[in-house]
C-alpha cells in the first residue's frame, strides 16, 4: 500500500559527493528516508520507492542476473519507460557488474515498423545479454529482438522468477562501465556512449555540489525521458547521489497534459526540474486564463534549460505568465552539455537568471568576432536585425577544461568564434564497439570535439550554433543520414540523391529541410512527390520536413565526391527567402512558398 | 445506431482542424501520412480524444493506429471496456 510519496527532509546527513561507484553512492543513500515517486498520467501517486527499498530490490534482483552465469561487463537492454521497475534494473546491474543499456521508450501514431526496426538495430549495436521492458512495451521489444541470441527476455515479472545465486555478486568498480547510452535513435548510425563510474560520479559532484548548490530541503521533479542524459543522469541518477526525493511524470503525461509539470510542483514544493525550451513553451501555450494563481511555484530554485538552443523569448513568457505563482525568472539556470560528457559541461550561475550577450551580427558573421554592443549602441528597434543575442551558459564545473578552436586546430582568445572542445574527467570512454567514430571525436589527450560552435567571454562559454549534423528538434537528435536513407526507399529517389539539414526559424527553433534530385518534370507528379515524402517523413520521425526539388546532378559535392550538407543548406538559404519560408510548410498550404508549381518551373527551367 | 458510427463524427469534428486545405477526411486517411501532424499535435488530438470520450488511452495502442478507421476502433474498445 502507498501512504504517500518519500519526505523531502531526511535523518541521514546530506552527501553530494566522494562516492567510486554508484552502488556504493546507494548504499549510502539507503540509510535514509528519501526515494522516488511515480505519478501516473492523471499526477495521481501509484508508487513509492524510498532509496533503502530500491537498494533491496536491487540487490535481490542482482542476485537472480548473476545467477544467468553472464560474462561481467555484459550488456541489459532495458526499454526506459518511466517507473520503478528501470530503477530496480538500472541499479541491480550496478551490484551485479553487468552494464545496463537503456533504450527509447517513445511510441508513435503509426509508429510500430519505426520503433521495432529502431529497437532492432540498437539491440543489433549493444549484443545484449538481457533485454527487459515493462509488458506494455515487451510485444515491441520481443518483435525486435526475434533470432537475436539473447540468455534471458522478458517483462519484469519474468525476472522475480529466475532463482537467486548463492554466489557474492561483485558491483562494478570504479574504472567499469557505469551505463551505455545511446545519443540518437538512428538506425543506421547507432552511437552508444560509454560512461565510466569515475566519470559520472565526477560530473555528478560537479553539477550537486557548484551547479545546483545542492542542501538539504532539496526535491526535484523530472518528466524527462529515462532513455535521455538530462533524465537519466539528471534526474536518476543526480537525486540518488545527494539523497534528493525526486517525483516523475511520464513524458507523454507531461506531453499531452503539460501543466501537470506544475501542479506536481506545486503540491510538492519541489525546489529543482529541467526542460528544454519546448517544455517551457508548451506550459504556456496550454495555460488557462486565469489559472496562473493556482499554482505555488515560489519554491522553485532552480528552472534548468539545456539539450536544445535556448530560447530567452520563450523563457520569459513562461516567467511572465507565471509570475501569479510565485516563479522567480532569477531560477532560471542555462546549461550546456551532451551525453559524451556524462551530462553537463557548464552551469549559469544559480539565482542569477538568464543571462544575454548582444553582439554585433555582421562582425561575427564577417570576423568571427563576437563584439559586445553596449546598451547605447543597441539604440532602437529599427536595427535590432544588426544584434545578435545568445544566451551565457555560464563557466565549466571544475575539473572541466574548454577550448575554442579555429578550424586549423589553434586555440582563439577570448570573444573569438570557433569550435568548443571539452575535456575533463567526466568524458565518456568512447563509443561502444567503434574506435573508428571515437577518434574522430576524442583525442589521445582526452579533448572532445563537441561538434558545438561558440565563444568564451571571461571563462563563459556562450553556445552559438552547431558544426555537426545533427538536426535538434523538441530536445530529439535527428541524424540526417536517417531522413536522407528513408527518402530513398521512395522509388524516384536513388542513392546521393537527397540532402538534408536543418536551419533555424526567427523563434530559434530548428526546421528539417531536404533538397532532392527531381528527374519528374509534371508539377502534379511533383507535387505527388512530396506530399508522399513529406508523409514518409511524419510517419518515421514524427517530424516535419521543408522538401526542395532542384534538377539532377546540381547537390554540391566536396572535393572527395561526397555530398556537401553545409554548401547544400548555404545555397538553400541563398535560393530561398526564408522569412517568407517560415510562414507555412509546403504541401500544407498552395498558398504559400514555395509552391510544387514554382520548384517545378524552376526545376523545368534549368533541366532545359 | 452501433458505438462505431457514433465515435466517427466525433473523432471528425476533433481531426478537422489538421487536415490540409480542401482536404475531405475519410475512415481511411491515414493520421501521419495524410494529416499535418507533428509529435506536438498528436499529443493535443490524443489529449481531445481522452477527454471528450472520457476514456484512457493506453501507450501501447498508439504505434498501431494508422488511419481514422484504427483510431475510432481503438476508441470503440477503450469506451466497451469502461
Amino acid at each position: 500500500m502507498i501512504t504517500g510519496p518519500t519526505p523531502t527532509e531526511n535523518s541521514l546527513s546530506l552527501r553530494a559527493g566522494g562516492f567510486s561507484t554508484l552502488a556504493e553512492a546507494l548504499d549510502y543513500a539507503a540509510g535514509g528516508e528519501t526515494g522516488c515517486n511515480f505519478y501516473g498520467d492523471r499526477g495521481e501517486l501509484y508508487a513509492s520507492l524510498p532509496y533503502t527499498e530500491l537498494r533491496e530490490q536491487a540487490r535481490l534482483l542482482a542476485r537472480r542476473l548473476t545467477g544467468l552465469q553472464l560474462e561481467r561487463g555484459a550488456r541489459v537492454a532495458i526499454v526506459a519507460d518511466t517507473g520503478p521497475d528501470f530503477h530496480r534494473f538500472f541499479f541491480a546491474c550496478q551490484y551485479a557488474g553487468l552494464v545496463p543499456v537503456p533504450l527509447s521508450a517513445s511510441l508513435l501514431i503509426s509508429g510500430r515498423k519505426r520503433y521495432v526496426t529502431q529497437l532492432r538495430a540498437l539491440l543489433a549495436h549493444c549484443r545484449p545479454s538481457v533485454a527487459m521492458a515493462p509488458p506494455e512495451f515487451f510485444p515491441f521489444l520481443s518483435e525486435a529482438a526475434d533470432g537475436l541470441d539473447l540468455v534471458h527476455i522478458g517483462t519484469p515479472e519474468t525476472f522475480d522468477c529466475l532463482p537467486e545465486t548463492q554466489e557474492r555478486t561483485e558491483p562494478l568498480r570504479p574504472t567499469e562501465t557505469a551505463y551505455l547510452q545511446y545519443t540518437s535513435g538512428s538506425t543506421r548510425f547507432p552511437r552508444g556512449v560509454m560512461i565510466a563510474q569515475t566519470a559520472v560520479l565526477a560530473n555528478l559532484e560537479g553539477i550537486l555540489q557548484q551547479g545546483l548548490q545542492i542542501g538539504p530541503g532539496d526535491r526535484a521533479v523530472s518528466w524527462l525521458p529515462f532513455y535521455h542524459d538530462m533524465g537519466l543522469v539528471g534526474f536518476v541518477l543526480a537525486p540518488m547521489v545527494c539523497q534528493v526525493s525526486v517525483d516523475y511524470l511520464k513524458t507523454q503525461s507531461f506531453a499531452m497534459r503539460p501543466r501537470l509539470w506544475l501542479s506536481l510542483m506545486t503540491q510538492t514544493k519541489a525546489t529543482i526540474s529541467f526542460s528544454p525550451s519546448f517544455g517551457y513553451e508548451m506550459c504556456v501555450r496550454r495555460l488557462r486564463q486565469d489559472e496562473a494563481d493556482r499554482f505555488d511555484l515560489s519554491a522553485w530554485r532552480a528552472a534548468g534549460v539545456g539539450a536544445e538552443t535556448i530560447r530567452p523569448g520563450v523563457l520569459k513568457e513562461f516567467a511572465d505568465a507565471l509570475a501569479p505563482s510565485g516563479f522567480k525568472p532569477s531560477a532560471f539556470v542555462a546549461c550546456y552539455g551532451m551525453a559524451e560528457a556524462s551530462l553537463a559541461v557548464s552551469f549559469a550561475p544559480i539565482d542569477k537568471g538568464i543571462v544575454i550577450d548582444r553582439v554585433d551580427r555582421s562582425l561575427l558573421a564577417k570576423c568571427g568576432v563576437a563584439s559586445p554592443l553596449s546598451e547605447c549602441e543597441l539604440g532602437s528597434d529599427s536595427d535590432k536585425t544588426s544584434v545578435s543575442r545568445f544566451v551565457n551558459c555560464g563557466v565549466p564545473l571544475s575539473g572541466i577544461e574548454i577550448e575554442i578552436r579555429n578550424e586549423q586546430g589553434l586555440v582563439l582568445p577570448d570573444r573569438h568564434a570557433g569550435v568548443i572542445f571539452v575535456r575533463g574527467a567526466n568524458m565518456t570512454s568512447g563509443y561502444f564497439d567503434d574506435p573508428e567514430k571515437t577518434r574522430k571525436v576524442l583525442s589521445p589527450d582526452g579533448w572532445l570535439d563537441t561538434g558545438d560552435l561558440g565563444y568564451l567571454v571571461e571563462g563563459s562559454l556562450i553556445i552559438i550554433g552547431r558544426k555537426k549534423d545533427v538536426i535538434i528538434v523538441h530536445g530529439r537528435n535527428i541524424w540526417p543520414q536517417d531522413l536522407e536513407h528513408l527518402a530513398e526507399e521512395l522509388p524516384e529517389v536513388r542513392p546521393g540523391d537527397a540532402c538534408a539539414f536543418s536551419i533555424e526559424r526567427p523563434d530559434r527553433t530548428e526546421m528539417a529541410v531536404m533538397v532532392v534530385h527531381c528527374r519528374e518534370l509534371d508539377p502534379a507528379k511533383q507535387a505527388d512527390f512530396i506530399y508522399r515524402l513529406q508523409g514518409l517523413i511524419r510517419e518515421y520521425f514524427a517530424l516535419d520536413c521543408f522538401v526542395e526539388l532542384v534538377p539532377p546532378r546540381t547537390l554540391p559535392r566536396t572535393s572527395s565526391g561526397k555530398l556537401s550538407r553545409s554548401k547544400t543548406r548555404e545555397e538553400f538559404l541563398t535560393r530561398n527567402d526564408t522569412a517568407r519560408l517560415f510562414h507555412g510548410r509546403n504541401g500544407s498550404d498552395h498558398d504559400r512558398l514555395p509552391q510544387p508549381d514554382q520548384q517545378a518551373d524552376s526545376c523545368a527551367a534549368s533541366s532545359r | 445506431m452501433a458505438l462505431y458510427d457514433t465515435i466517427l463524427p466525433r473523432l471528425y469534428e476533433i481531426l478537422k482542424p489538421f487536415a490540409q486545405e480542401g482536404q475531405t477526411l475519410s475512415d481511411e486517411t491515414e493520421l501521419v501520412a495524410d494529416l499535418d501532424l507533428d509529435s506536438m499535435k498528436v499529443m493535443e488530438i490524443l489529449l481531445e480524444v481522452e477527454e471528450r470520450f472520457d476514456i484512457s488511452i493506453p501507450l501501447n495502442v498508439i504505434p498501431d493506429v494508422r488511419t481514422i478507421r484504427d483510431f475510432a476502433r481503438q476508441i470503440e474498445q477503450l469506451t466497451e471496456q469502461k
